[in-house]
């Protein structure tokens, strides 16, 4: 650990090494994971160069779910101290196994993401993200903890414990999701806090939902702090996979402990950097469940060339969507998160809202209902027509289409609690 | 002063009857009624003795509700009444969002009821101007 990097050897390594260093980790992983019975007999022994990875065949989240519950565990279980799992809302449920060392490694990558941003062991850690077999909660905690951070677990929800809690031990850092951080805004304010002059904070990590550049900039100027996006996902471990450098020009994935790969979803042809593909990532480091040539179903961008602040591990664009949920309508490729994206930056809209897709006469229609909650309704139609008129222009930008805007009456879309079906496609497949 | 009470609903059947019955139930009397309809929804406005109460049953069943301050005019039930009314609004600059009314029981009075965006100013113009405004009581009492 230095002034700059939790590791700087890592991070800063050659390329041509962390080739090297790649090359023997997933050897070690091969050898690792054939002990498992899904990988038994369909992997080689091992590679003779990095390259000889697109060999292997990649793994899907339908090869997890067939192996439910335990199938990919490649240690005896009373190895394993830690179990994560998938909610299973749309099949069934994956599980991870982890044994100590992959915490301990876990909660490395964590706290170097976090030293990254500029945490230090003299900050405040208030954890707001949901704890429990979600991994977003823990695995910061762990990383905060390693880093020497104190930690507070405060978990998700409860608004006015969140404000005492921030007030009583000076947090300086929060881990938040973007919803939160602007409904939690609005608490402040009743209460006459002004977090730029009354709190302490300096450094958010936002995630666990899609948002603006926008939104990041609104929630950066509304609490006067640095926000950060971060990617991850549970077969990856959770948080700690890629994160923003304080450049937040993309995600530096850890290059060391996963091998990146992007294909096309389609062909699954492997693509150069900055083409947009779906990400492919290969564990170096699990014990209890290495998983090779993982099939994320995230789409997204590897830029190009070296990051002014010297680390040399690639970075990655933002999640743009996931290729199992894109939509085709009117022949434009679109994720439901662009949609989702643009109608979190109106706050009248928040989580209030289904997108329907329909065929009408053979034309795709995308409609977008929008609940007409108390909060946003003051008997107003040119302001309801206004918000109509806002939706639709904004989302035309985005997704290029022009969508119907649809107001209902509250409580007859699905509820925002959890992973609500936020996409209808009613359109009847044709041949 | 008066006040009215707003109602959100989608176009589709049986809003009005559900509105009404509620209402009802509860021993609410309906003045007046009229519907903005911008197609696939409206708006409803909605006149009654105790614009309190009807705003939280409404509220409690579901409804997205808003009250609004409007002018409640006691005006001749004459041909020409409404005409006496509205162009002295409009000489004096007054814009009149949405207006209905209805009659009162004895037959010669009717009430007109007005949104108009300035209402402050508009309703001590129209007390100027000679007009008789109800009060929140005297609307409860008619």
């Amino acid at each position: 650990m230095d002034e700059l990097y939790w590791n700087r050897a890592i991070e800063t390594m050659p390329r041509s090494d962390l080739a090297i260093l790649q090359l023997s980790r997933l050897n070690r992983t091969l050898e690792r994971a054939a002990r498992s019975r899904s990988y038994r007999g369909r992997l080689p022994e091992s590679v003779r160069s990095l390259e000889h990875i697109r060999d292997i065949p990649f793994t899907t989240k339908q090869d997890l779910r067939d192996a439910f519950p335990d199938g990919f565990l490649s240690v005896p279980q009373d190895e394993i101290v830690r179990l994560h799992s998938s909610s299973g809302t749309t099949g069934q449920a994956t599980v991870v196994y982890h044994t100590r060392n992959d915490i301990e490694n876990w909660a490395e990558l964590c706290a170097r993401s976090m030293y990254m941003t500029g945490v230090r062991k003299t900050d405040v850690f208030q954890n707001m993200m949901g704890y429990g077999l979600f991994t977003g909660g823990l695995g910061l905690h762990y990383g905060s903890e390693k880093l020497g951070s104190l930690t507070i677990p405060a978990s998700s929800g409860n608004s006015k414990r969140q404000i005492r809690l921030m007030k009583n031990f000076d947090t300086t850092v929060i881990h938040i999701t973007p919803s939160y951080a602007l409904h939690l805004y609005t608490i402040l304010e009743g209460e006459g806090i002004d977090p730029k002059k009354h709190l302490h904070l300096r450094i958010a990590f936002l995630g666990a939902e899609p948002y603006s550049e926008e939104t990041r900039r609104k929630i950066e100027n509304l609490y006067g702090m640095d926000a950060f996006n971060s990617y991850g996902l549970s077969e990856m471990n959770g948080p700690g996979v890629a994160f923003e450098c304080t450049e937040k020009e993309g995600m530096h994935l850890w290059e060391d402990s996963y091998i990146l790969e992007v294909i096309d979803p389609e062909t699954g042809e492997l693509l150069d950097d900055g083409y947009e593909g779906e990400l492919v990532l290969t564990t170096l480091h699990r014990e209890g469940m290495p998983i090779i040539r993982y099939r994320t179903g995230d789409i997204a961008t590897v830029y190009f060339g070296p990051c002014p602040c010297g680390r040399t591990h690639r970075r990655i664009s933002r999640i743009k969507g996931r290729s199992d949920d894109m939509l085709i309508v009117k022949g434009v490729n679109i994720y439901p998160m662009q949609i989702e994206k643009v109608l979190m930056d109106i706050p009248e809209i928040g989580h209030n809202y289904l997108i329907e897709i329909d065929n009408v006469d053979y034309l795709d229609t995308i409609r977008i209902k929008v609940e007409v909650v108390q909060e946003i309704f003051h008997g107003d139609i040119r302001e309801l027509e206004g918000l109509k008129r806002r939706v639709v222009e904004e989302l035309k930008n985005e997704i290029l289409i022009r969508p119907q805007v649809v107001l209902v009456e509250p409580n007859s879309l699905p509820g925002s609690e959890g992973k609500a079906v936020r996409v209808v496609d009613r359109r009847t497949r044709i041949g | 002063m008066a006040s009215q009470v707003t109602v959100f609903v989608e176009n589709k059947p049986g809003r009005i009857s559900k509105i009404a019955r509620k209402l009802g139930d509860e021993s609410i009397n309906i003045r007046a009624i009229t519907i903005s309809d911008m197609g696939e929804y409206g708006l409803i406005n909605i006149i009654t003795n105790d614009p309190d109460k009807t705003a939280a049953v409404l509220s409690e069943s579901g409804f997205s509700v808003s009250r609004k301050q409007v002018i409640a005019i006691v005006m001749e039930d004459r041909p020409g009444g409404l005409a006496d009314i509205s162009e002295y609004l409009h000489r004096n600059a007054i814009n009149i969002s949405n207006a209905y009314g209805f009659i009162l029981e004895q037959g010669d009075k009717a009430v007109l009821i007005l949104e108009v965006d300035d209402y402050a100013r508009a309703e001590k113009l129209i007390r100027k101007g000679g007009f008789h405004t109800l009060t929140r009581d005297e609307l409860h009492n008619l």
